[in-house]
């Protein structure tokens, strides 16, 4: 299954000052702009935090700030689509508020997945669900369910690519109807070697933290 | 030591007949040798026989115990004792770096982070992998990733390591690595392989036919009795 390369691409190891901040102001960050994007709509504030996301893209080294146009090779065409109805409907400033927005937004969370260990978003998720323990529920396999979600985006991108590359290979590459079984299979496949992997460590038995003192500092 | 007292597996025939398609008929094995190689041809059994082991199928009759632990009742201690090697390991590494893969799977029994980041270390070290512990799982070679999904697997600690065709996707030189970094283990192993060179180097095999173990005992017999089987023109017209 290929696609695996686009999961490695979540994370580019660094020692930046970016790199290095703890997790709870990275997610601070975030959230306050985007309240700020939604708060104080403005062509301002649109610039100001594009700026920002660009300022801490190139503090967080070259090779992050060589990542920043990445999404716009997929997104270019919806940022496009929505650009020229906005401008259409409401005008240039209206255009540019709710793309920059957008692609501010977008851009400031890809930071955080760029400048932060898999396994720190996944103790992190676990700690603040830690309260969905009072209905039963464990936290831990919470976050581990969050971080597989992740690992298989990629994975099943790998997927449809293959299953694409075989139908084109019997020239029945027009008809997407073809694609979707084997798609489905591939991916229920996936996601029993993924439990069975799972299982097989005993990460299910007990999910992935339990019955040890929480020392986590 | 790990016992098998009776245990077959049968599943509803796939066809609709009604009856029932045997993927392992019942067996009676005590496995305590070191190493123990299990061969035969593609859907034989083998990985039935193996997933048997560590809980991950289950018998429908008979039972298997691992230290005197019931693989089904007890399945959570079982698994604290058996640890699983799969084909690819690329459905066995979870996270996306090489040594957050080993913490995840001490995160049973580490809960602080910087030691378990330590403990990570130290066992990739072991195997000689302390030099990868910071590469993406998907930027390894297919002997490393699957080195790498063997420290994942040995970092739990378990005395015995059951690996389903452990080599089969492998070249040559990371399959002679891989069957020799195995054999260094002091960890009992049981394994399944294609690979009868691999199969002759064990204390014992078992061949699995159709579904029922056909030999139980010297490898180099076994492997004989493989070939016969494999290779016996009458088996293949049916």
């Amino acid at each position: 299954m290929r696609g695996h390369a686009l999961l490695i691409g979540l994370r580019i190891p660094g020692r930046s000052p970016v790199h290095r901040a703890p997790l709870w102001l990275k997610y601070l960050v975030l959230v306050a702009c985007g309240a700020a994007l939604v708060l104080w709509r403005s062509p301002g504030t649109t610039a100001v935090l594009l700026s920002l996301g660009l300022v801490l893209f190139a503090l967080a080294g070259r090779r992050v700030l060589t990542a920043w146009a990445a999404p716009l090779r997929f997104l270019w065409w919806i940022l496009l689509l929505l650009g020229v109805y906005q401008w259409w409907m409401n005008g240039p400033w209206a255009a540019f508020m709710v793309v920059g927005g957008m692609l501010a937004a977008v851009q400031l969370a890809r930071l955080l997945l760029l400048t932060t260990e898999q396994t720190d978003l996944v103790d992190a998720l676990g700690r603040v669900s830690a309260p969905l323990r009072v209905i039963g529920v464990n936290p831990e396999v919470v976050a581990l369910a969050v971080g597989l979600m992740l690992r298989s985006i990629p994975a099943m991108l790998g997927c449809i690519a293959d299953v694409a590359d075989a139908a084109r290979a019997r020239d029945l590459a027009r008809n997407p109807v073809v694609l979707a079984g084997p798609v489905v299979v591939s991916a229920v496949a996936f996601a029993q070697q993924t439990g069975d992997a799972l299982a097989a460590r005993g990460i299910l038995d007990h999910g992935p933290g339990d019955g040890v003192p929480d020392d986590d500092t | 030591m790990i016992s098998f007292h009776e245990a077959g597996v049968s599943v509803p025939d796939p066809a609709g007949t009604g009856a029932d398609a045997v993927l392992l008929e019942p067996a009676t094995l005590e496995l305590a040798e070191q190493r123990i190689a299990v061969i035969g041809a593609n859907g034989s059994g083998k990985s039935t026989l193996l997933r048997l082991v560590n809980g991950l199928a289950r018998p429908t009759s008979g039972r298997v115990t691992v230290d005197g632990r019931d693989t089904v009742r007890e399945v959570a201690a079982v698994r604290r004792r058996v640890g699983f090697l799969f084909s690819d390991p690329l459905s066995q590494l979870v996270m996306p770096l090489v040594r957050e893969d080993v913490e995840l799977s001490l995160k049973a029994t580490i809960r602080n982070k910087a030691r378990r980041r330590e403990a990570a270390l130290r066992h990739l070290g072991t195997l000689g992998l302390a030099h990868l512990a910071e590469r993406s799982v998907h930027d390894l070679s297919g002997g490393e990733r699957q080195l790498v999904a063997l420290a994942s697997v040995l970092a739990t600690g378990q005395g015995i390591l059951v690996a389903d065709e452990p080599t089969t996707l492998l070249d040559l030189r990371n399959n002679v690595l891989l069957q020799d970094t195995l054999y260094g283990l002091g960890q009992q192993v049981v394994y399944a392989t294609h690979d009868l060179d691999f199969a002759a180097r064990a204390d014992r095999a078992l061949v699995v036919d159709a579904g029922r173990i056909v030999h139980d005992g010297d490898p180099h017999e076994a492997v004989d009795r493989y070939r016969r089987l494999a290779l016996d023109p009458q088996r293949g017209r049916r």
